[in-house]
């Protein structure tokens, strides 16, 4: 079935404009007469926030304004799937990790914006920080959110402390104990990943302007999903979605990092606040310690094995450190946890994943989305497996591996585009893999 | 001393959103008498060419040199909802929404050419944005028949959803129907070299074959093979933000490394294309599985190399000279 | 204070403040927003630029400190209507996904081939070991200078 233009290398449409320099990123806007903007935020990873005064800071030869919670008390808070951010903290409330945003300042010049920000005074009254999902998990750790609703289900292990669960999620396929006792062997091990930044190559920014004619915010700045990002901001705002329009420009890179809101929030409520042009670009440092992280995950797998290498059942307990505020967190720990066998055929199957809130910068999404850590997991056990079989990894592999009616630990039956051994076969030959695979 | 070794990984990726969630992407085609064919899609491109894509599927569907395509609506007020640039969802999503709204122009291409031509639909040939009942006989362009169709109060434009339906997991077991729409998989190969003195890894070779159902763009498909897999061998070997009490102790590009030109290996790739898919043409999704070999590949070649297991990522050479201090 | 320097070929004179980079002085002064700023640090190459025959990251020199000299960035280098070999080799190559790095690779790009037109791997390596990017895992970057020291070497194209 040849194709005249699918199949082919037909060249990027938006590659001149890159090659040039024409293409506009965010920051490459021009603007007339536009004001800059800075956040000031957290000054502990938890606290109370006991006095914010920005009185001092207003005094700052450039400042247009400073806002604060004060001057927005009625925002809501935002978030991908379960809304629990702040926009703005407020006094007498909690901030929860570094990035917390206290107060957007408007200045004249970037220069005026920095100092300002130095000279706002911040009371607080500190909190246990918990960096470490586990002792977020204790009983008596204490509540980093305390005004989410319970999305728990009654599956949770009774010893552990529900208080910082996001999410819970479960997977029973088969009948596992059986399974284990059908095992030659079995195999066990615990795996745990980092906290990585998608890194970008461009940092979060943005311009905003608000046109008094039509009541519209215009946003100008890098999102992976338009509308969902106006929908969040009109909602944290209390407008109808109309009133709030995101024009998409150049993307300098995303990996997930730009599915949050970033600097959309406090660009509109500036524009809006000042009815002039504004623009807000995040620092490295800025973008790393504020915008989503890949979430450290922590698997323990266990596995059973026959002596011919074929596996009888697979159990994971899953730990995602989902950092302050929920993000896709809802969505990453338990997807990592639905692909926990790898594309092996294993009728048994067990697992519980718990999302935790902790004070780290908050996980979210990044390629893969959970699944690239449990890779690492499944694809060492198998390897680890062969070893122990003395068998040839790519065999083991291949034996195992899925086929069109194969069913994932979800129970979903595969239909159809099941070429995995294809894959085995192909990249095996690419690399003169020393060794017959066969069924 | 220097230890070579090679390692294995075969994984598989569930895309879209999934698991019941209302996932779909809306895409518009029109014809216009300015000699342009405009594709209005809100999909974000991140680098990885969904635009390049979105024309080239708009291109195949409505015979025509892809120069004439023109992606517009980058813009919440002149498109309709997309969806978002991740789940390894767009070329699937959009890219359906795309090839069924051009096949709805299609389809009025014909109708309002055989008006025209006062013929039926099968004597019709459309090529290179032409259409004519028999080889000599009178030829008229796209952008003639949107002017003849204008005349007639109507408009050679179509908008098409693509909707596919999902189920939400049972919540005590995780069982359902289908959880995702489909799967990609993908096996790699990786040759390493472990330096056992000052525990430094370099990756030598790295062979993949990529379950694509179909490569719309083979270029850009290996771009992201080659891309992914880099970005996965930061994840293997040196990416950690260090977070200490809440803190964030190395943000910046000096303290948290990522690859560079100097860290990459050799590629040999190979697509798989059985055209066995639900995207268009057979295509399915490729942008986040080809990250997701990379740090199992290597841990596992790592102990290929030098007999020592690391469960913890990233495999630093710190790590490394600790394990083998252990097994001595 | 008062400085005046050569950009793309033509004479500027400006006035700035002492903390003012050459990368702002290039993009906000100048509006030459084709290069880029990502960590201000002069870790990432993003805002390269050739000053006096020399690849800078023109986030860490003062614009002060550019005073008389020559600056090239990649709007001097070639247009949509006349591309130089590099950019050409970038799009033919499938070396540009989100394209953030892209200038100021093109820029040191542009040093390696003025100093050696026949680079190895290696020297293209070093040569870009300073630019990182995020996207393409570089193989198509390589492949791409490989391919514009082939057309700069058989003249279809002048050489910029």
């Amino acid at each position: 079935m040849s194709k005249k233009y699918v199949g082919k290398d037909v060249l990027k449409v938006d590659a001149q404009d890159k090659v040039t320099g024409e293409a506009q990123y965010p920051s490459d806007l021009k603007f007339e007469d536009y004001l800059h903007v800075k956040i000031k935020r957290a000054t502990y990873p938890h606290a109370i926030l006991r006095d914010l005064d920005v009185s001092k800071a207003k005094q700052v030869e450039g400042v247009v304004d400073i806002l604060t919670e004060k001057d927005y008390p009625d925002l809501n808070k935002f978030g991908l799937i379960i809304k629990d951010q702040p926009v703005l903290i407020k006094v007498g409330e909690k901030m929860r990790f570094m990035g917390d945003a206290l107060a957007i300042i408007i200045a004249e010049t970037e220069e005026a914006a920095l100092k300002a920000r130095d000279k706002i005074e911040v009371e607080v009254e500190k909190l246990e920080v918990m960096s470490n999902p586990q002792r977020a998990l204790e009983k008596d750790a204490p509540t980093i959110h305390n005004d989410i609703g319970d999305l728990c289900t009654n599956y949770i292990d009774p010893d552990v402390g529900k208080q910082n669960i996001l999410m819970d999620h479960h997977l029973e396929k088969g009948d596992v104990d059986k399974g284990f006792e059908e095992a030659d062997f079995i195999v066990e091990n615990e795996y745990q990943t980092q906290h990585i930044d998608q890194l970008p190559i461009q940092n979060e920014a943005g311009y905003a302007l608000y046109d008094e004619s039509n009541d519209v915010i215009k946003i100008w700045a890098a999102s992976q999903w338009l509308h969902d990002t106006q929908a969040d901001v009109a909602q944290a705002m209390n407008l109808p979605k109309e009133k709030v329009r995101i024009i998409q420009t150049a993307i300098g890179g995303a990996f997930g990092k730009k599915e949050d809101v970033s600097v959309h929030l406090h660009l509109a409520l500036a524009a809006r606040h000042t009815k002039r042009p504004v623009k807000l670009v995040y620092t490295r440092e800025e973008s790393m310690i504020s915008q989503s992280k890949r979430h450290p995950l922590t698997i323990k797998a266990k596995t059973g094995v026959t002596n011919d290498g074929y596996l009888t059942a697979w159990e994971v307990k899953v730990i995602g450190d989902a950092g302050a505020y929920a993000s896709s967190s809802p969505a990453v720990v338990h997807k990592g946890m639905y692909h926990c066998t790898g594309p092996y055929n294993v009728q048994n199957v067990r697992g519980d994943s718990y999302a935790v809130y902790t004070n780290n910068t908050y996980g979210g999404a990044m390629r893969g989305f959970g699944t690239t850590q449990m890779a690492f997991a499944y694809e060492s056990q198998i390897d680890i497996i062969a070893h122990k079989l003395d068998m040839d990894p790519a065999q083991f592999r291949y034996q195992n591996a899925y086929d069109i009616g194969s069913t994932t630990p979800n129970g979903q039956k595969l239909g159809k585009s099941v070429n995995l051994k294809r894959t085995i076969e192909s990249a095996t030959d690419l690399a003169q893999w020393e060794g017959e695979i066969s069924e | 001393m220097k230890k070579q070794g090679r390692g294995m990984a075969s994984i598989m990726f569930g895309f879209g959103y999934g698991e019941g969630f209302p996932d779909h992407s809306i895409a518009e085609v029109e014809i216009t008498k300015d000699k342009r064919i405009k594709v209005r899609t809100a999909g974000a491109d991140l680098g990885q060419g969904f635009l390049t894509t979105m024309t080239q599927i708009a291109a195949e569907v409505l015979k025509i040199d892809p120069s004439y395509i023109e992606i517009v609506g980058q813009d919440t007020h002149k498109a309709k909802n997309s969806g978002s640039t991740s789940a390894t969802r767009q070329t699937f999503f959009s890219g359906n929404a795309v090839r069924e709204a051009a096949e709805e122009v299609m389809g009025k291409i014909y109708h309002y050419g055989s008006l025209y031509f006062n013929s039926n639909h099968p004597e019709l040939t459309v090529k290179d944005g032409e259409l004519y009942a028999c080889d000599e006989c009178e030829k008229i362009t796209y952008w003639e028949l949107a002017e003849i169709v204008e005349q007639r109060g109507k408009e050679l434009k179509a908008e098409a959803t693509f909707f596919p339906k999902t189920y939400a997991p049972d919540r005590k077991t995780g069982q359902g129907e289908k959880i995702y729409v489909a799967y990609t998989f993908m096996t790699q190969v990786m040759d390493i070299e472990v330096d056992t003195d000052t525990g430094l890894i370099e990756v030598m070779n790295v062979y993949t074959a990529l379950d694509v159902g179909r490569a719309i763009n083979p270029q850009n498909v290996h771009g992201q093979i080659e891309g992914g897999t880099v970005q996965g061998l930061g994840m293997a070997m040196m990416e950690d933000q260090v977070i200490e009490e809440g803190i964030t102790i190395n943000a910046d590009m000096t303290n948290y490394l990522v690859p560079s030109i100097q860290d990459i290996p050799n590629f040999e790739s190979t697509l798989i294309e059985n055209n066995d898919s639900g995207g268009p043409f057979g295509s399915k999704g490729v942008g986040e599985p080809t990250i997701i070999g990379a740090s199992p590949a290597l841990s596992n070649a790592v102990y290929d190399a030098i007999g020592v297991r690391i469960k913890s990522l990233p495999i630093t050479p710190e790590k490394i000279l600790n394990a083998l201090e252990e097994k001595k | 204070m008062k400085i005046s320097l050569t950009v793309n070929g033509e004479k500027r004179a400006l006035d700035v403040k002492p903390e003012t980079r050459l990368l702002d002085l290039i993009r906000d002064d100048l509006g030459l927003t084709g290069t880029k700023e990502g960590c201000g640090k002069g870790e990432c190459g993003a805002c390269t630029v050739i000053m006096n025959n020399k690849v800078v990251a023109s986030c860490l020199v003062l614009a002060a400190q550019a005073d008389g000299a020559e600056i090239k960035t990649i709007e001097g280098l070639g247009g949509k209507d006349k591309l130089h070999p590099l950019q050409q080799a970038f799009i033919e190559k499938g070396a540009v996904q989100c394209g953030f790095c892209i200038p100021g690779m093109i820029m040191s790009s542009k040093k390696l081939l003025d100093e050696n037109i026949n680079p190895s791997e290696e020297d293209i390596k070093r040569g870009l070991s300073g630019n990182i990017c995020r996207c393409t895992g570089y193989v198509k970057i390589v492949d791409a200078v490989k391919e514009a020291a082939h057309k700069i070497k058989s003249g279809g194209e002048e050489n910029v």
